[in-house]
């Protein structure tokens, strides 16, 4: 059975003229499987999860969580689920031991058995030792932790993490995709939501990339890297500023997508490397400019991204 | 259970807040206090003795006629005026005056001499009787001018019977000096024996002791005032915790909450008893402190409870229809103060529930505050279960709808 089944889901906000935030999206979960939504902010991943947590009710269109209906059965689905979301949402004046109490409490679970399991969590997001200190006294890392813990007090078979590396460091963002792993490969099915094409390509099963409300693209990293077809990348460096000559390579035939330059960094997808590449150096001669590294490479989800909706993913 | 988690949780929230735990413990303890002080622990407003010095330089017209400055004099120093007047003699009118210059007296009453022989002789001698008083103070000078007034209005009155008595003699025939001023005498001494032995003028106290329960302590001031006070900071103590909900909204945690499967009825109960609960211990806190701190007798302990509770349930649910209208903390602490200043103006809570009467105590019905003070009027007073009746059902009536309509706006809200 799938995890999640999601048809054709619709939310508008202040309708009839305020914004789609979702837009007719669709996609499937299966059961054990890490699904990364992935796209920029303002996407729709949000409001997306938002109804899969039964925080919002659609405008139209159906999904199900565990078989059960997110519109008609929410008490259900809330038990089967654990959400983090993007923002820490603990109490502060609670030391981190008593968040966790708490929000074991609105589980369902109490006594001995939620304090045997707060001690477990605990052990899991390697906080044992400042258990007792108030969340407020915590840095972001462990705050974050915290607010994954609170969501896996109850053992959920599914948990949605809602852009959970957001603004912390390397180490515990590190901390955190590890986890995630652990959880999965322990049978917890994941959602999980970013607009990092490096978090949705290590973690991920099955990504679905949305773009203003739509889902543009769902698959297997390889199924979306194969939609830019049998194109190569070439990340170029010019000792100049590039848009003058950006703007003419996208004119050349066999370049399907050029990026935005940066600092005299950009890259292209093109169908023939060996037969672009001339044009290329000679393109750069006529400008006035020299490329001081190439280099080719396999296309990857940003590149997707950008072949789908002629955008930068962090755009 | 989960519900009494998220109320026990609210609550040591609010009872971490220093500020807000002044605002609802210290500053009507504070106020009743220094009003209490103001007025002394007696069970109106009372004022301190005025300090009067004496001077009566009147001889007195002759044996057997009353002198007027000793008859005044003895007015000023009776036993009835003794916690009125603190009264000391001068023996001079300038050291009278000194004395009033200095600080050390209220009020100088300087009798003249002649006095006597001036409200008894044929009107052609005059005498002043001057009062000389602090020029900063007015109620005790007034009430030294009132006691002098009254006693030569009796002498005057005394006069008025001599020479009445007299005029009557000779209408009827008689001529004898000697005849007609022995009527005089013995009219004028009549009059004053009257006067001084005769019934009081009376004071007729009107009292808003309730019919039956005369024989009740009569509450003082402090109590009086720390009961308007108490229920006014109620409110604000309940907006406190209310406004947690506005507070979790913001900070993300009323949303984790809501992708629980805790009942969104559950979370708002979890949320209406902490408001009630902080407020019930904040009136039954302010009830005993009252009682040892300001000597304080509530009256009897079952309908003072009930009227507790009341009082709880009703600031609980103002608290939380206030919040509930508003769309962050802010607004809700604006909007909360003036609303809660507004009712409490209307209601009476600071004059003190001695001093309501006539259109006010109609006016003031129209709150819920209005009423449940009306209601601790009549407890404090002696009354017992049917004096609350009304006020309690009035208060649980708009504690109901006022309970709705928070309940409408919060799951139009966050549904």
């Amino acid at each position: 059975m799938e995890a999640i089944v999601v048809e054709r889901l619709r939310k508008q906000f202040d309708p009839p003229k305020g914004p789609v935030a979702v837009d007719g999206v669709s996609f499937q979960i299966a059961e054990g499987e890490i699904f990364s939504l992935l796209g920029p902010n303002g996407a729709g991943k949000t409001t997306t999860i938002s109804i899969l947590s039964c925080l919002l009710r659609p405008d139209g269109g159906e999904a199900t969580v565990g078989g059960f209906s997110v519109t008609r059965e929410p008490e259900k689905v809330k038990g089967l689920i654990g959400v983090v979301p993007q923002d820490i949402a603990l109490y502060e004046d609670l030391s981190g031991r008593e968040n966790l109490l708490f929000w074991g409490r609105m589980y369902g679970m109490n006594g001995a058995a939620l304090d045997k399991r707060v001690d477990e969590v605990l052990e899991l997001i390697g906080l044992v030792d400042r258990q007792k200190d108030r969340v407020d006294k915590y840095s972001g890392g462990m705050k974050r932790r915290v607010n994954i813990g609170a969501a896996l007090l109850h053992k959920p078979r599914l948990l949605y993490l809602d852009e959970p590396t957001v603004g912390i460091d390397p180490q515990s963002r590190r901390s955190i995709l590890d986890g995630v792993k652990d959880l999965n490969a322990a049978g917890v099915t994941v959602l999980y939501t970013t607009h990092y094409m490096e978090e949705a390509q290590e973690l991920s099963n099955r990504i679905g990339i949305m773009d203003r409300g739509a889902m543009i693209a769902v698959g297997t990293q390889d199924e979306l890297v194969r939609l830019v077809g049998e194109r190569t990348r070439v990340d170029l460096a010019l000792d100049r500023e590039a848009s003058v000559l950006a703007a003419e390579w996208r004119a050349l035939p066999g370049i399907s997508t050029v990026s935005e330059p940066d600092d005299g960094r950009l890259w292209l997808l093109v169908e023939d490397a060996n037969t672009l590449m001339p044009r290329l150096f000679d393109g750069a001669r006529a400008a006035g400019a020299r490329i001081t590294e190439i280099s080719l490479a396999e296309p990857n989800l940003e590149m997707v991204f950008l072949h789908l909706t002629g955008r930068a993913l962090r755009d | 259970m989960r519900a009494l988690s998220i109320a026990w949780k609210d609550i040591r929230h609010v009872y971490r807040n220093v500020a807000g735990l002044a605002m609802m413990l210290v500053a009507p303890l504070l106020l009743a206090s220094a009003l209490g002080a103001a007025f002394g622990s007696g069970d109106n407003f009372v004022i301190a003795a005025v300090k009067t010095v004496v001077v009566d330089q009147d001889a007195g017209a002759g044996a057997g006629m009353p002198a007027a400055g000793a008859a005044l004099t003895g007015a000023l120093t009776s036993p009835d005026m003794a916690d009125l007047l603190r009264v000391t003699k001068a023996a001079t009118p300038e050291a009278a005056r000194a004395a009033v210059d200095a600080g050390e007296a209220d009020v100088a009453v300087i009798i003249p001499p002649g006095l006597t022989a001036a409200l008894m002789g044929d009107g052609s001698a005059a005498a002043e009787v001057q009062v000389y008083k602090d020029p900063a103070l007015s109620v005790g000078p007034a009430i030294v001018t009132a006691v002098v007034d009254s006693v030569v209005q009796s002498l005057d009155g005394a006069r008025a019977a001599a020479l009445t008595s007299a005029q009557l003699a000779a209408s009827l025939g008689v001529t004898d000096p000697a005849a007609l001023s022995e009527v005089a005498t013995k009219a004028a001494e009549a009059f004053a024996h009257r006067v001084e032995t005769g019934a009081p003028v009376a004071l007729e106290e009107r009292s808003p002791v309730t019919p039956g329960a005369e024989a009740a302590k009569r509450p003082n001031v402090a109590s009086q005032v720390l009961i308007g006070m108490m229920v006014f900071f109620m409110l604000f103590g309940a907006a406190t915790p209310a406004r947690s909900i506005l507070d979790e909204h913001r900070q993300g945690t009323l949303s984790r909450l809501f992708t629980t499967p805790t009942p969104r009825s559950t979370i708002l109960g979890g949320k209406y008893v902490s408001v009630f609960v902080v407020v019930l211990v904040q009136s039954i806190i302010l009830l005993l402190a009252g009682w040892f701190l300001l000597g304080a007798e509530w009256g009897e302990w079952g309908p003072v409870i009930v009227l507790a509770l009341c009082g709880a349930l009703i600031a609980a649910s103002l608290g939380l229809v206030t919040v509930s209208f508003a769309k962050t903390p802010g607004q809700a602490g604006a909007a909360s103060a003036a609303i809660f200043v507004f009712l409490g103006l209307i209601s009476g809570n600071f004059v003190g529930t001695a001093n309501i009467g006539g259109t006010f105590a109609t006016v003031r019905r129209i709150s819920p505050l209005g009423w449940l003070l009306e209601g601790w009027g009549n407890v404090l007073y002696g009354g017992s279960w049917a004096s609350i009746a009304l006020p309690v059902g009035a208060v649980l009536a708009y504690a109901l709808v006022f309970f709705a309509v928070a309940t409408y706006f919060f799951r139009r809200r966050y549904a």
